[in-house]
């Protein structure tokens, strides 16, 4: 549910966690990431910084400046001001990753879990397709790159996004392996839940596998000028198009992120509104995928 | 200023507050763990408080200087050496170039720090000197020190001789039980009254499995309210399990049934409640505290907290430095 009135909660002596309900829904993180938005421009003396998620803001403040108490009642007023969520407009940049979909190296990884942990595990394409219903693996790979995806909250590792499908026909679900993997390549995609997440350094996992790209989305060396002085590319409100790409353009583009030519495609034009997407959303026939 | 000739066991290059404005992209802060300790041993150098030094855990590195300068050792008691002579704790000591400085494990507590006299030169990565050796990020090159590495410092003013009162220093255990401060929330509404009970009545075991990403605290199961069964799918299976929310650091977080104090390098959000936070004031103590010893938890109020870490801020300060 959308909670009436957000739910405050302190976290020790310097963090207040900021909840607007407790569902998988855009709107409570469109909520969370407009107050972040309205927050960052220093609109209240003594927050740090904030960490907006899928219904929360989290907000770290200095308590020798602002208290727990006058701190509540500043944001309380400021969601006031926001209005409803439709109000909300927000800067929102929109990446094109080209994507092997299928690609060996997942396989290879699955292939591995399977060897040697659980040899039932299905291959995780066909396992995703069948539990949302879908046709083949082929169909997955239309329906997962039929969408531009919402950057609705990054953690768990520096940098990795977990992305949203901003197309409702595009909504797939899927739980986590259990036990987890024990390694993933750099750059595979997956999902977990409602969420799509690129891992931004070979790692272990949970989450099922299905596509790589060659484009990095951590770049410790900071070779790559997009990501203007940081370590990761994306923030929250950003938005990410898989383009479904051959063996070959996959190890082009690969050839060229290593020589450091590579040129990130990025559309910065945008604004996001969430009162344009609703009502696009309302015109649409859910019941048909692609 | 000096050359590592043993590292110790990951003794790495922190500043305080440490890497501040990145949690929204998953960046801990990263840090000295204990940083009561590292501010007192930046005040008897003549530093700034937050100036990068070294946190050395539990069995400490041995360095040779290359150069005359000042330094001082504050924390745990590695029964530094300085050549052949003990070299005390709390107290700013010269050194001269040619000098090493050779540390061994912890006796009491479990983190040193050594602070310099103009503090270590190291890269700014996202504002910051401060390792996270996770992520290889900070430091010298995004890792805990490694033998053979030659560690540059900056220029300082700092004096010999200088001494921190003994009423101003943190009292590390020596009866391997500790009394934490936390403080109910985020998620306290998830545990029922039995529970919370039993979390502040519980002798909490420090688990060997615990490092800067987060301490694991050994002790009974966790029961919950209605709310942690009745919720959607998306929140996941466990009771524990929520929809992934925004963690604050200092978060007792239950993964499953094993609560994880998650600390200065631990990560910025995930999807399991987190019923208490333990606040900044006391760091300090899971800093010193080592596997097996104690906790056992104090309910304390958000402005209680808030007080007792003004405290540690008013102690860190030239007046409680004798000569």
């Amino acid at each position: 549910m959308i909670y009436a009135q957000p739910k405050f909660s302190p976290g020790g002596d310097r963090y207040m966690l900021i909840e607007f309900g407790d569902e998988m829904n855009l709107d409570l993180n469109f909520m969370g990431q407009g107050l972040a938005a309205a927050l960052a421009g220093g609109t209240i003396d003594g927050v740090v910084e904030t960490a907006p998620c899928f219904a929360t803001t989290l907000i770290h403040y200095e308590p020798e400046t602002i208290g727990y108490d006058d701190l509540q009642r500043e944001v309380e007023r400021l969601i006031g001001a926001l209005g409803s969520s439709d109000d909300i407009e927000m800067d929102s940049r929109l990446f094109y990753f080209p994507t092997l979909y299928l690609d060996p190296w997942s396989k290879e990884c699955i292939d591995d879990y399977r060897a040697k942990i659980n040899p039932s595990k299905e291959q995780d394409p066909e396992f995703v397709a069948r539990i949302n219903g879908l046709t083949d693996v082929q169909q997955f790979v239309r329906v997962h790159s039929g969408t531009e995806y919402w950057a609705a909250s990054l953690g768990f590792w520096p940098g990795l996004a977990f992305l949203m499908p901003l197309d409702p026909r595009c909504r797939l679900t899927a739980p986590k392996y259990n036990p987890p993997r024990t390694w993933t390549p750099q750059g595979t995609l997956s999902m977990g839940g409602m969420s799509t997440a690129i891992y931004p350094v070979a790692s272990p996992g949970g989450y099922q596998l299905f596509g790589r790209t060659p484009v990095p989305i951590w770049d410790r060396e900071r070779r790559f000028a997009e990501f203007e002085g940081d370590l990761c590319i994306f923030k929250p409100g950003d938005r990410l198009k898989f383009v479904p790409c051959s063996m070959e353009e996959y190890l082009e583009v690969e050839r060229k992120v290593t020589d450091g030519s590579y040129k990130y495609n990025i559309v910065e034009y945008q604004r996001f509104s969430v009162r344009n997407y609703k009502n696009w959303v309302k015109r649409l026939d859910l019941t048909a995928r692609f | 200023m000096f050359e590592v000739i043993k590292a110790g066991l990951e003794t790495s290059i922190q500043d305080w507050p440490g890497r501040i404005g990145y949690w929204n992209k998953g960046f801990p802060p990263s840090g000295p763990m204990d940083s009561w300790s590292f501010r007192l041993a930046n005040l008897l150098v003549g530093n700034a408080l937050g100036d990068a030094g070294l946190e050395c855990q539990f069995m400490g590195p041995t360095l040779r200087f290359r150069h005359d300068t000042v330094i001082a050792l504050t924390g745990a008691d590695m029964q530094a050496k300085l050549d052949d002579l003990p070299c005390p704790l709390w107290a700013s000591i010269a050194v001269r170039a040619g000098q090493t400085l050779a540390m061994s494990f912890a006796k009491l507590g479990a983190r040193t720090y050594i602070a310099f006299a103009g503090g270590i030169d190291a890269p700014f990565v996202l504002g910051s000197r401060a390792t996270f050796h996770k992520a290889g990020v900070g430091g010298l090159d995004g890792y805990a020190l490694k033998p053979g590495q030659v560690v540059l410092g900056l220029p300082g003013q700092g004096r010999a001789g200088r001494r921190v009162k003994a009423a101003a220093r943190p009292e590390i255990r020596t009866d391997k039980h500790w009394q934490v401060e936390a403080v109910a929330g985020p998620n306290d509404d998830w545990i029922d009254a039995a529970g919370h009970a039993r979390f502040l009545s519980t002798q909490w075991k420090v688990s060997s499995k615990s490092d800067r990403t987060g301490f694991r605290l050994e002790g009974p199961p966790w029961t919950f309210t209605a709310k942690a069964y009745n919720k959607l799918p998306e929140h996941g299976s466990e009771p524990a399990n929520i929809l992934d929310q925004g963690y604050p650091l200092g978060a007792i977080n239950l993964a499953g049934q094993t609560p994880i104090i998650l600390v200065s390098d631990g990560p910025s959000m995930g999807g399991f409640i987190n019923p208490y936070t333990v606040p900044s004031c006391a760091f300090w103590k899971l800093a010193q505290a080592r596997p097996g010893e104690v906790f056992n938890f104090k309910a304390v109020s958000v402005t209680d907290a808030q007080a007792s870490a003004l405290a540690i801020k008013a102690l860190c300060v030239e007046s409680n430095i004798e000569n």
